[in-house]
């Protein structure tokens, strides 16, 4: 099975360290999930994966194998900077960066036809791009990474300026793509769709990789909290002694670092009053970026300090 | 290479089939042709009517085969009719002249005062007494007159000639000209089409999947190709015009070496200035910018053309004309100026040529290094050595 694996990239412009031993792995079939704030390095990355830039260090290996012009050429690619020739037909133009990547002239017009008709510009395909909405500018670049049957797809921030409908539209695409065995990596601020749509998640935050793992296994690094919730005019007097956070309206979040002491931070609040429910948080990945993202800012400036 | 086919086939497609192109190609033929037919009506028509001049049938008709071929040797338009004059002599209607008189001693009667006539007659007359004269003393009149013929000066200009000969400066001038309008043109293409890949971002797609050299290449190929149908389009009705009001008779020049050197300088300045400046476009990031870019470039070719229109006419083989010749971004318009006035040695056309051939490669090294130091940075202009450093 195909597999990606960027390794130990490092690049520098000039005192900025913008990628600092970037690792991760994508396989064949998954979606992976790239976050992290802006100028943390996403967009370097995916540059240097699609060879637009050099890496001062690191490689990017495809089925094993450095990613050279030819393989690049199989890459399905959106750049953050969305790019099109404005005066260019929208057919004749994905016509044309299909047959860059090799495709004949006949297969290069029938994807064409399939992706406009599948991303629903169908109907421009005889217009110049920048005739588009901005909307649908984005779907044709969509189809553009899509049109030569790529056999990798790296997409910068594919759903930023897109309507409801249409980002279900990418996501059932990209899924699709999935599921046909095409690994796909892709940016978002939109960090629900992240977790929805991804099996692994990577967190870079200025120029590290965090955090990176399916959702669960980001989760079981953090430590467990609790949500206790008391019933109507009970008070958990206790809450400060254990460092309860108080939400309001007799509810307070705490955390435990195992099962025992969980039990035992039930057991003071029982002491208080009767306790209406004691339940797990799962965090949300906002929250698990928010911290992870908050802590490695810690690290670096400390660093910084030293 | 089929890469930068593909990428040559679009830039040469986007251009030439552009409203723009199409419209302003249409008007410039226009003004070309239409500009030939007018100027002939105001040169007077370029190709003469015929004129009537009546001869005495009786009096002068040994005289006609003289002047038919005095007329002849001057290029002069007349059509000799053998009549009958009555005594009095009267111009009929659409006749300049009449001749009576006698072969030796012909009598001209004029409406107008016409030195031409007058001169073709006294030609005619003298050299039929000087045939009837050789016969008389038992010559051979075509022996003499092949004698005659021969008995020309054969003159050497000594010193340089100070004079300008204006139908080699105009044919010379022409090419440079033509040279610089579509090098310019074509150059200024190429480096807004460096510039709108970059402002419109379309190149960072394009480079994952194409080399930065392939891109340049078949940018530069397709705009050249370009740029070569622009010039015929421009130049052949240019030549149908010169043709057309007869200008061509005035260069020595044959019109066949005046367009071998501009293909041939066409294509060497071409790679030279596209190349060199479609590299360096890519330090700009916004097409109000480009001015950084093409007022370097205008200069470089100004200043050679002002050279070859003023140091050459003046100065066809002197020294400083000889060591600029050689020098790659002055030759494209040294060499065809000098051409035209004959003023330069086999050698030195062949070393030109050969010393911009070797100049290329620097240039599309220095371009592509530029170029893939540049293309993708966009914030701001660049300078040359960060994008050196870069690449």
């Amino acid at each position: 099975m195909s597999v990606l694996d960027v390794d130990g990239l490092t690049k520098s412009f000039g005192q900025v360290r913008a990628l600092d031993g970037v690792s991760f792995q994508v396989p064949a079939g998954g979606i992976f999930g790239f976050v992290g704030s802006n100028g943390a390095g996403k967009t370097t990355t995916m540059r240097i994966i699609l060879g637009v830039l050099r890496p001062d260090a690191g490689e990017v290996r495809w089925d094993g194998r450095p990613v050279d012009l030819d393989v690049r050429r199989r890459i399905g690619y959106m750049p953050e900077e969305r790019g099109l020739y404005p005066r260019m037909k929208v057919g004749e133009q994905l016509v044309y960066l299909a047959r860059l990547h090799g495709l004949s002239p006949e297969a290069a017009r029938t994807a064409m036809e399939h992706w406009t008709d599948v991303l629903g510009v169908a109907h421009r395909r005889e217009d110049h791009v920048e005739k588009l909405s901005l909307g649908n500018q984005q779907r044709v670049q969509l189809a553009s990474a899509l049109v030569h049957d790529p056999e990798l797809l790296v997409l910068d921030e594919p759903f930023s300026g897109l309507d409801p409908v249409a980002v279900d539209v990418m996501s059932g695409v990209l899924r699709e793509r999935a599921q046909q065995g095409v690994p796909v990596i892709f940016s978002s601020h939109q960090l629900e769709l992240v977790e929805r749509l991804c099996d692994r998640v990577g967190i870079i935050s200025g120029g590290r990789m965090v955090a990176d793992g399916t959702i669960d296994e980001l989760r079981a690094t953090e430590t467990v909290q609790w949500l206790l919730v008391m019933e109507p005019g009970a008070v958990w007097k206790g809450a400060d002694a254990v460092g309860a956070a108080d939400l309001g309206g007799g509810r307070w979040r705490v955390e435990a670092k195992d099962a025992s002491s969980a039990q035992a931070i039930l057991a003071s609040a029982m002491k208080d009053g009767a306790v209406a429910e004691f339940s797990q948080v799962r965090p949300s990945l906002t929250e698990l970026y928010r911290d992870v993202v908050t802590a490695s800012d810690v690290v670096t400036a400390s660093k910084e300090d030293a | 290479m089929s890469t930068i086919w593909l990428v040559a086939k679009r830039e040469f497609r986007v251009r030439a089939l552009s409203k723009a192109n199409v419209i302003t190609s249409l008007i410039m033929l226009a003004i070309i042709v239409g500009g030939a037919f007018v100027g002939r009506v105001f040169l007077g028509g370029g190709e003469a009517v015929t004129e009537v001049v009546h001869v005495d049938r009786a009096a002068v008709s040994e005289l006609m085969p003289y002047l038919e071929a005095s007329a002849a040797q001057r290029e002069a338009p007349l059509e000799f009719v053998a009549v009958d004059t009555p005594a009095e002599p009267a111009l009929a209607e659409g006749v300049v002249a009449i001749i009576g008189g006698s072969a030796g001693q012909p009598e001209v009667f004029l409406e107008d005062e016409r030195g031409d006539i007058v001169e073709i007659t006294a030609a005619a007359a003298s050299a039929y007494v000087l045939d009837r004269e050789i016969s008389g003393l038992g010559g051979d009149p075509a022996e003499v007159g092949q004698a005659l013929a021969q008995a020309v000066p054969t003159v050497t200009l000594l010193g340089d000639a100070d004079e300008l000969d204006p139908g080699s400066f105009f044919a010379g001038a022409m090419v440079i000209i033509a040279l610089l309008f579509i090098l310019i043109q074509s150059a200024s293409v190429i480096m807004m089409g460096v510039v709108e890949e970059k402002v419109s971002r379309v190149v960072e797609i394009l480079l994952a999947t194409v080399r930065p050299s392939e891109l340049l290449g078949g940018k530069i190929l397709g705009v050249g190709l370009f740029a070569l149908t622009q010039a015929v389009t421009l130049v052949a009705p240019m030549i149908f015009a010169a043709w057309y009001l007869d200008i061509l008779k005035y260069v020595e020049v044959g019109i066949g070496p005046l367009l071998a050197n501009f293909a041939v300088w066409f294509l060497l300045g071409f790679a030279l200035y596209a190349i060199l400046f479609g590299g360096l476009a890519a330090l700009v990031s916004r097409q109000e910018d480009l001015g950084s870019v093409t007022t370097p470039m205008m200069l470089l070719m100004m200043a050679p053309l002002y050279l070859g229109i003023y140091l050459v006419p003046s100065s066809p083989d002197g020294t400083v004309t000889k060591v600029l010749t050689q020098i790659p971004f002055f030759a494209p318009f040294m060499v065809p100026m000098r051409t035209a006035f004959g003023a330069i040695a086999g050698w030195e056309i062949a070393l030109a040529v050969v010393l911009c051939l070797a100049t290329i490669p620097v240039a599309v090294w220095v371009a592509g290094r530029v170029y893939v130091g540049a293309v993708l940075n966009t914030g701001g202009s660049m300078n040359l050595g960060e994008a050196l450093r870069r690449a």
